[in-house]
C-alpha cells in the first residue's frame, strides 16, 4: 500500500459516530484533567506540552494535506518564539499583541520559503525545508544584540492575563492556568482546521495532493493554494512557538530551531493520520505522554528513539496513520 | 462565430518540432475531429490550447482573447476544459467529490459547497451514466467509468470548448455507440468539441469537420469524407510508413 | 591567510567528497535518499572511538571494525527501503528520517551527549610551509580522501562492475533489460556506501567533535553535494565537494566560524531553487 495515498480513507468527517464519541470523550478528559490528577504539576506540565505539540501537529498538517512534507517547520516555530519573546521582553509589549505578531513573522518566513521552493515537489521540497531551517537558526544565533545569540533569552515574560469585567485570570500564575491556556488555543486551532478541511479549501488541497495536473485543469491554481497552505501552517506554527516561549520563559536557538520541534509534530501528523483532522492531535496526546511517563524514566538518555520507531512503523505498515486506519474499519 | 483560432502555432522540444506552423479555426457549436497517426502531435496541440504547455511561437485566440501561454487554471476559468489521454481522477475522493471539484472551482470559488453545486454535480453524473457510483472512490472505478468521470468533471467546469483526448480508446463497438450518444448530449448543452481520436472509430461518426495532422504539420482539413480520401492522410495512416517519433 | 583558507578548503572539501560519495552512490543506484547518512558517519566514528578509548585498539584497526558495523546497519536499511512503494524518493526520506532519530538516540544512550574526540597527537602537529600551515590531520584527510576517490574512480570507470553500476544509475530499467541484476547492484551500492561511511566515520572522529546531534549537519553536506553534482557523476561530486569546502573556509575567514553552518544550507537552497537536477545533471523531461 502506498504511504502517501491511503486507500479507503474518507477525507471528510461526515459525523462518523466513532469520531464524535472519541472527540467528546477526549475533550471531557482534558477539561477535567487538573481535577483528575489533583493538580499534580508534573502531569499537568507533560500534558501542557503534549497539547502544544498537538497544536504544532495540527498546524503542520495544514501543509501536509496539500501534499507537501516539511522537515524544517522548526524554522517557523523558532522565529515565532523569538519574535514574541524579544518583543515582549525588550519592548514590553503585551503578549496578546506579540503572539499574533510572531505568527505574522513566521508567515513572512513562509513567504520567503515559497519563493525559493515554488517549483519543488515531493522529495526535493522536503530536502529544501531541511536546509531552510538553518537560515533563521544561524541568523538568530549570531544576532547577539537582539537575541543574545547562543546564550538564549532568559526571563521571557509569562503567559498573559485576561480580564473580562470583574473576572480576571493570569495564565502565568500557575501550571493549571497555563494548561488551560494551551488547551484553549489547541481547541480553537482544532476547530479552525476542521472548518478549513471541510470547506472547499480542503477539497482543493486534496485535489492538489492527489493529481496536481488534473486539479489545474479544473481551475484550481495549484501554486496559489499550496502557498496558502504553507502560510496558514507557518502562521500557527509561529503562534505555537510564541506560546512556548511564554510558557517555559527561556529559549535558545538550538532548542527552538531544533530537530525536536521539526520532527516530532511531523511524526504526530503522519502517524496520527496525515489526511485526517483529529489524527495529529490524537497522536500527540497519546504518544508524548507515553514517551514522558514510560520511556523517559526508563531511558533518561535516548528515550526519543520512540519517535523514530513510531515513524518507521507507520511508513512501513500503517500508511494511513493510526487514526486513518481505525476509520477504515468503521 | 469563431470560438478558437490557432495562428502559426509551433512547439519545439530541444530543437525538434512537435508542431509546426498550425493554422486553424473553430466555430461555435461544431464538433471537430483531430486525427493523425501515433506521434503526430495531437496531444501536444491539446496541451498548448489548455495551457499545460506554452507554444514556442504563434498565437492562440479563444473568443478573440489571446490565451497564448496562460496557465491551465486560467484557461479553464475562461471556458476551455479537457479530458486526459489516461484518465486522471482524484483517486481518494468519491466520484461525486471529483465532479464537485470541477463544479466549485471551474468558474470561480466558493468556500462552501452549495446545494445547487451538489445538484449540478449529481446531474452530470447522471448524464454520463455513473450516477449509481456517486459514493464510490474514484480509484475503484473501472476504466470506462473513470473515462466518463473525467468527462463529467470537465463538464462541471461549464466549458464553452471541450477538448476530449482519446475518449474512446480501447472501446468496443458497444461502448463507442454509448460514447457517441454521450457526445451528442454534450453538444446539446451548447459545448463546442474538439476530439482527438487515434483510431478514427469515433470522430468519423460524430465530427462535422476533421483536421488531420502528421509529423506536427497540418495535412488536411474539411468534411470527414474529403479528409479521409486525401492522399496525404491515407499515406500517413496506411501507406509510406515513417519511423514513429516519440510522443512528447 | 588566504592560502591557508585555500588549503584547508581543499582538504576539508576532499573529506566532504568522501562523506558524500556513499550517499550519492546509494541514491544514484536505488533512488533512495538516506537521511540517516550523517548519523551513520557519526555512529561509525563512535564505534571507532569506543574501540580506541575503551578497548585500547590501535586507531588504524578501528577502521575495519567501523566498516563492519556500518555494513551491518546498511544492509538492514536496504531491507527496509526495499519495502517502500511509490513515491520512492519521498518515502525513503521519511523512513530514513525516522532511522536517523533512532540512531541518534541510540548513540545518545550509549555515549551520552558529551563531546568526544579521538585524540591522535600527531595529527594536530603540522607542516609550516612558507605561506600557510597544514596540520597532519588535514594532510591525512586530504591524502586518504583522494586515495579512496581514486580507488572508487577506478572501480566505477575501469571495471565491468563499475560499468554495470553506472548503467543502473543512468537508467534502471534499461540496465535491467541489458541483463544487469539491479537488485544486486542495489546491494552493492549499499555495501560500497557502508564502506565509505565506515572510512569517513573514524576520520570524522579524529578531526571533529563527536556528539549525537551532529549527524544532521553531515547529512546536509552529503545532500548538498549530491544535488549539486546531479545523479551519477563522480566528477560533479568532486567539484561540488571542493566548492563546498572552499566556500565554508572562506565564509569562516570572512564572517566568522559561527556562520559556517549556513553555507551548505544556502548552497543547497540556491541549487534547488534554480537547478534541482544538479549543475551538471541533465534535466529530466
Amino acid at each position: 500500500m502506498s504511504f502517501f495515498a491511503s486507500k479507503n480513507t474518507k477525507f471528510r468527517t461526515k459525523g462518523l459516530k466513532f469520531d464524535s464519541v472519541g472527540l467528546v470523550t477526549g475533550l471531557v478528559l482534558l477539561i477535567m484533567l487538573p481535577a483528575l490528577v489533583q493538580s499534580n504539576n508534573y502531569i499537568l506540565q507533560v500534558f501542557t506540552h503534549a497539547l502544544l505539540l498537538a497544536s504544532l501537529a495540527l498546524a503542520w498538517n495544514i501543509l501536509g494535506v496539500s501534499g507537501s512534507i516539511s522537515l524544517g517547520h522548526a524554522a517557523f516555530f523558532g522565529a515565532g518564539a523569538y519574535c514574541s519573546a524579544v518583543l515582549s521582553l525588550e519592548y514590553g509589549l503585551s503578549c496578546w499583541l506579540t503572539i499574533p505578531l510572531a505568527g505574522l513573522l513566521a508567515t513572512g518566513l513562509g513567504l520567503i520559503m515559497d519563493l525559493i521552493c515554488l517549483r519543488l515537489r515531493g522529495a526535493y521540497f522536503a530536502l529544501a525545508t531541511l536546509a531552510f531551517v538553518e537560515i533563521p537558526r544561524v541568523i538568530t544565533d549570531n544576532w547577539d544584540e537582539l537575541t543574545h545569540g547562543s546564550l538564549g533569552l532568559v526571563g521571557v515574560p509569562g503567559l498573559p492575563s485576561l480580564s473580562l469585567g470583574t473576572w480576571s485570570v493570569d495564565f502565568s500564575s500557575s501550571i493549571t492556568a497555563s494548561y488551560y491556556f494551551v488547551f484553549a488555543y489547541s481547541l480553537v486551532l482544532l476547530g479552525l482546521v476542521r472548518f478549513l478541511f471541510n470547506s472547499n479549501l480542503g477539497l482543493a488541497f486534496q485535489a492538489i495532493r492527489e493529481e496536481e495536473i488534473a486539479a489545474e485543469a479544473v481551475g484550481i491554481p495549484a501554486n496559489r493554494y499550496r502557498l496558502l497552505a504553507l502560510l496558514l501552517s507557518a502562521y500557527f506554527t509561529g503562534v505555537s512557538g510564541a506560546c512556548y516561549a511564554h510558557l517555559v520563559r527561556y529559549i535558545e536557538p538550538g532548542l527552538v530551531y531544533g530537530l525536536h520541534f521539526s520532527a516530532i509534530p511531523m511524526i504526530f501528523a503522519i502517524c496520527g493520520g496525515r489526511f485526517t483532522i483529529l489524527g495529529p492531535a490524537m497522536a500527540a496526546l497519546i504518544i508524548y505522554p507515553l514517551d514522558q511517563f514510560v520511556f523517559h524514566p526508563l531511558l533518561p538518555a535516548g528515550h526519543e528513539f520512540l519517535y523514530g520507531v513510531v515513524l518507521i512503523v507507520t511508513v512501513l505498515f500503517l500508511p494511513a496513520g493510526f487514526w486513518g486506519s481505525l476509520r477504515k474499519v468503521s | 462565430m469563431t470560438i478558437l483560432q490557432l495562428q502559426k502555432v509551433s512547439k519545439t522540444f530541444n530543437g525538434i518540432y512537435a508542431l509546426r506552423n498550425i493554422n486553424f479555426t473553430m466555430n461555435e457549436g461544431e464538433i471537430v475531429g483531430l486525427v493523425g497517426p501515433n506521434g503526430a502531435g495531437k496531444t501536444t496541440l491539446f496541451n498548448l490550447i489548455s495551457g499545460q504547455l506554452k507554444p514556442s511561437s504563434g498565437k492562440i485566440l479563444f473568443e478573440d482573447k489571446d490565451i497564448t501561454g496562460l496557465k491551465p487554471h486560467t484557461v479553464c476559468k475562461l471556458g476551455i476544459s479537457r479530458t486526459f489521454q489516461s484518465s486522471r481522477p482524484f483517486p481518494e475522493m468519491s466520484t461525486l467529490q471529483n465532479v464537485l471539484a470541477g463544479q466549485v472551482f471551474g468558474k470561480g470559488f466558493s468556500l462552501h459547497t452549495r446545494p445547487e453545486d451538489e445538484q449540478a454535480a449529481r446531474e452530470l453524473l447522471d448524464v454520463v451514466g455513473i450516477a449509481h457510483k456517486g459514493e464510490t472512490l474514484a480509484g475503484d472505478l473501472t476504466l470506462s467509468e473513470q473515462r466518463r468521470l473525467d468527462l463529467a468533471r470537465a463538464l462541471a467546469t461549464r466549458p464553452k470548448l471541450l477538448l476530449l483526448d482519446e475518449v474512446a480508446a480501447g472501446f468496443s463497438p458497444v461502448l463507442v455507440k454509448q460514447a457517441i450518444k454521450l457526445i451528442n448530449r454534450v453538444r446539446e448543452r451548447g459545448v463546442t468539441l474538439l476530439i482527438v481520436d487515434h483510431f478514427l472509430n469515433l470522430s468519423l461518426k460524430v465530427a462535422d469537420r476533421l483536421l488531420a495532422i502528421d509529423h506536427g504539420e497540418k495535412i488536411a482539413e474539411g468534411s470527414p469524407n474529403t479528409v479521409m480520401r486525401n492522399r496525404d492522410v491515407l499515406h500517413a495512416y496506411l501507406g509510406l510508413r515513417h519511423q514513429d517519433e516519440k510522443d512528447y | 591567510m588566504w592560502t591557508t583558507a585555500l588549503v584547508s578548503g581543499i582538504s576539508l572539501g576532499s573529506f566532504y567528497i568522501l562523506i558524500a560519495l556513499g550517499f550519492a552512490l546509494i541514491f544514484g543506484v536505488t533512488r533512495n535518499f538516506n537521511l540517516a547518512h550523517g548519523e551513520l558517519v557519526v555512529f561509525a566514528g563512535y564505534v571507532s572511538y569506543w574501540l580506541w578509548k575503551v578497548l585500547a585498539w590501535p586507531f588504524v584497526l578501528t577502521f575495519p571494525a567501523a566498516i563492519l558495523a556500518t555494513l551491518f546497519i546498511c544492509l538492514g536499511l536496504q531491507r527496509l527501503f526495499a519495502r517502500l512503494y511509490e513515491p520512492q524518493e519521498l518515502n525513503s526520506i521519511v523512513l530514513s528520517f525516522g532511522m536517523a532519530i533512532l540512531i541518534q538516540n541510540t548513540m545518545l544512550f550509549w555515549f551520552s551527549g558529551d563531546y568526544r574526540l579521538i585524540r591522535i597527537p600527531t595529527l594536530s602537529q603540522g607542516l609550516r610551509v612558507p605561506g600557510f600551515y597544514l596540520s597532519y590531520g588535514q594532510l591525512t584527510l586530504l591524502f586518504l580522501s583522494l586515495t579512496v576517490i581514486a580507488i572508487l574512480y577506478i572501480l566505477m570507470y575501469r571495471t565491468y562492475l563499475g560499468k554495470a553500476l553506472r548503467a543502473t544509475i543512468q537508467d534502471k530499467e534499461a540496465a535491467a533489460q541489458a541483463g544487469i541484476n539491479v537488485a544486486v547492484m542495489g546491494t552493492l551500492a549499499f555495501c560500497l556506501g557502508a564502506i565509505l561511511i565506515g572510512l569517513a566515520g573514524p576520520l570524522y572522529g579524529c578531526t571533529h567533535y563527536l556528539y549525537p546531534s551532529t549527524g544532521h549537519q553531515v547529512t546536509l553536506l552529503a545532500v548538498t553535494i549530491t544535488i549539486f553534482a546531479g545523479v551519477g557523476r563522480l566528477g560533479g561530486i568532486i567539484l561540488a565537494g571542493w566548492i563546498l569546502g572552499l566556500a565554508e573556509s572562506f565564509a569562516v575567514i570572512l564572517c566568522g566560524a559561527s556562520w559556517r553552518e549556513m553555507v551548505a544550507a544556502v548552497l543547497l537552497l540556491t541549487l534547488l531553487a534554480f537547478k534541482p537536477r544538479g549543475i551538471l545533471g541533465k534535466g529530466e523531461q
